[in-house]
């Protein structure tokens, strides 16, 4: 099922996150890998669940083997798709062979930076940015490669896109984001926020554009973790008094408060738009519980 | 010019292990602005040289060696000396290297012409002897036109077309934060031009088959293949 089909049915859309092993994951009988039963604990209450791309630039097993893998679990998945590791040619083969496999949903990003991430000495590709890969990835869903050849069929893919509403100058970020959109993005997905004001500006700039959002939060597993993210994370900022919050509970508290923070910011930041996106970094078991929540608002 | 820097003398002495007499060939042009090629360093590193042993038979410092034209003239009045030479070691760009080598090769010379720096890139300088910095990637494809004079494809370390990532922080690169972000520095300056409405434009890929290796100018027709 398509996002953009539940959007236009104005659903509000839940959806989580899952990144795939540092491995092979042939089961073989024995039990599924963890991302694959994180992703089944939560299939009832989120739409669809997102499968990161070598996420922070670290080698991990491939995003559209790990969506295909949901897919046979009758999770909806959402492949993601950088333009770190491949080239145009690549790309435009891997969403025919998304598309093949059973992929309706595809999240096109310009992917974190190799130094970021485990293979430093890789040689980064971004012969493309994410624009240009919404505007491929458009051009095959109506039949043709980027060079104007024709396909023998069609892709038929939802096309997801990324903004970050942190980002200063804002006016700028709104930029990258309408040519998105004048390049084929039918939904958004933001970056991690935080602060209320920070998002209610950034919906306010961006709401005359008509395309569906989910505001994006990342679930704060700890004090440490936001210290962390705040030093280590580029474009996600975690406000002093969210911190101070979490360390004001024992460590064995800290999943109670998270799954209360998460809670709050749902309802607080997410019902400003028309879904939301979790990424509970490995704490998918606080999903269920917030979204069931969430739909008691009606959401 | 290109940016060079000297390779630590461990791995030149074991790029030169069996050869005694050397014939050593700076650069006056930009490895003289790198301060890793020029008269200076050539004199420098012929004593280092000498005090690990080997035999200098020569020095040369042709104002460009990359260019045939300026290292030609200097190198062919020395047949003598490369005739004596176990090996030639260049201290200049891979392409002075290797346009040494075709000129020794054209005397008639079969003799090992090895290389004492790294080269870093096409490199402009913004601090004389202090600082230079990577601002143009030689793309055959110039865009500068529309991003107000300043490159992403260099500037930003994802080479983006159609505007930042949402990595930047602060103005600084995700993968420095030392670094300014080069489209954060465009919408400035396009913002100070009061010409933000010409960054709104989708910019196509790249043709990087216009940059595909190696390319050849003829200078002649302005033409590049």
């Amino acid at each position: 099922m398509k996002l953009t089909e539940l959007f236009r049915q104005g659903k509000f859309v839940i959806t989580s996150e899952v990144g795939p092993v540092k491995g092979c994951s042939r089961v073989n009988g024995g039990p599924p890998p963890e991302f694959i039963q994180e992703a089944v604990n939560i299939k009832d209450f989120v739409d669809a669940v997102n499968v990161t791309d070598n996420q922070s630039a670290v080698m991990r097993l491939g995003s559209l083997a790990a969506s295909v893998l949901l897919k046979q679990q009758g999770i909806e998945p959402i492949f993601q798709m950088t333009c770190r590791d491949r080239n145009r040619l690549a790309l435009q083969s891997d969403l025919l062979s998304a598309c093949t496999l059973g992929i309706d949903n595809v999240l096109c990003l310009t992917g974190d930076h190799i130094k970021l991430g485990d293979h430093v000495a890789s040689k980064p590709v971004f012969d493309i940015d994410s624009v240009h890969l919404l505007h491929i990835a458009r051009g095959l869903n109506q039949g043709r490669d980027m060079m104007g050849n024709p396909l023998s069929r069609a892709t038929d893919l939802a096309l997801g896109a990324v903004v970050n509403p942190n980002f200063e100058p804002l006016d700028l970020q709104i930029m990258k984001m309408e040519k998105k959109i004048e390049q084929g993005a039918e939904f958004f997905q933001t970056q991690a926020v935080y602060d209320p004001k920070v998002f209610e500006t950034f919906v306010r700039r961006a709401e005359g554009f008509r395309v569906p959002i989910q505001y994006g939060l990342v679930v704060i597993k700890s004090p440490k973790m936001a210290q962390y993210m705040n030093e280590h994370v580029s474009g996600i900022t975690v406000p002093e008094a969210l911190i101070k919050e979490m360390a004001s509970v024992p460590a064995d508290g800290y999943k109670a408060k998270a799954q209360e923070i998460t809670l709050r910011l749902a309802r607080e930041l997410g019902t400003m738009v028309q879904g939301i996106h979790f990424m509970p970094l490995g704490w998918s078991e606080l999903v269920p519980p917030v979204v069931t929540e969430l739909r008691k608002l009606g959401k | 010019m290109i940016g060079t820097t000297k390779k630590p003398l461990e791995e030149v002495l074991a790029a030169l292990e069996g050869y005694h007499r050397i014939f050593l060939v700076g650069c006056d042009g930009c490895a003289k602005i790198c301060m890793t090629g020029g008269v200076d360093e050539v004199a420098a590193l012929a004593q280092e040289l000498a005090r690990a042993g080997k035999d200098i038979i020569c020095e040369a410092t042709p104002e460009r060696t990359c260019n045939v034209a300026k290292s030609g003239p200097v190198l062919e009045p020395l047949q003598d000396k490369i005739a004596a030479a176990d090996a030639l070691l260049v201290l200049g760009c891979g392409g002075a290297v290797q346009i040494a080598r075709q000129v020794t090769e054209k005397m008639g010379f079969t003799k090992p012409v090895k290389v004492g720096l790294n080269s870093v890139g096409h490199m402009d300088t913004l601090v004389p002897g202090t600082m230079a910095m990577e601002e143009c990637s030689d793309c055959g494809e110039c865009i500068l036109n529309e991003t107000g004079g300043i490159c992403p494809v260099t500037r930003c370390a994802k080479s983006l077309l159609n505007g930042p990532c949402g990595g930047a922080e602060q103005g600084k690169c995700e993968v420095d934060p030392e670094r300014d972000c080069a489209w954060v520095l465009i919408y400035n300056r396009m913002a100070a031009l009061g010409e933000l409405d010409r960054l709104k434009r989708y910019l196509e890929p790249k043709d990087y088959g216009k940059a595909a290796r190696p390319r050849v100018l003829f200078i002649k027709e302005g033409r590049v293949a």
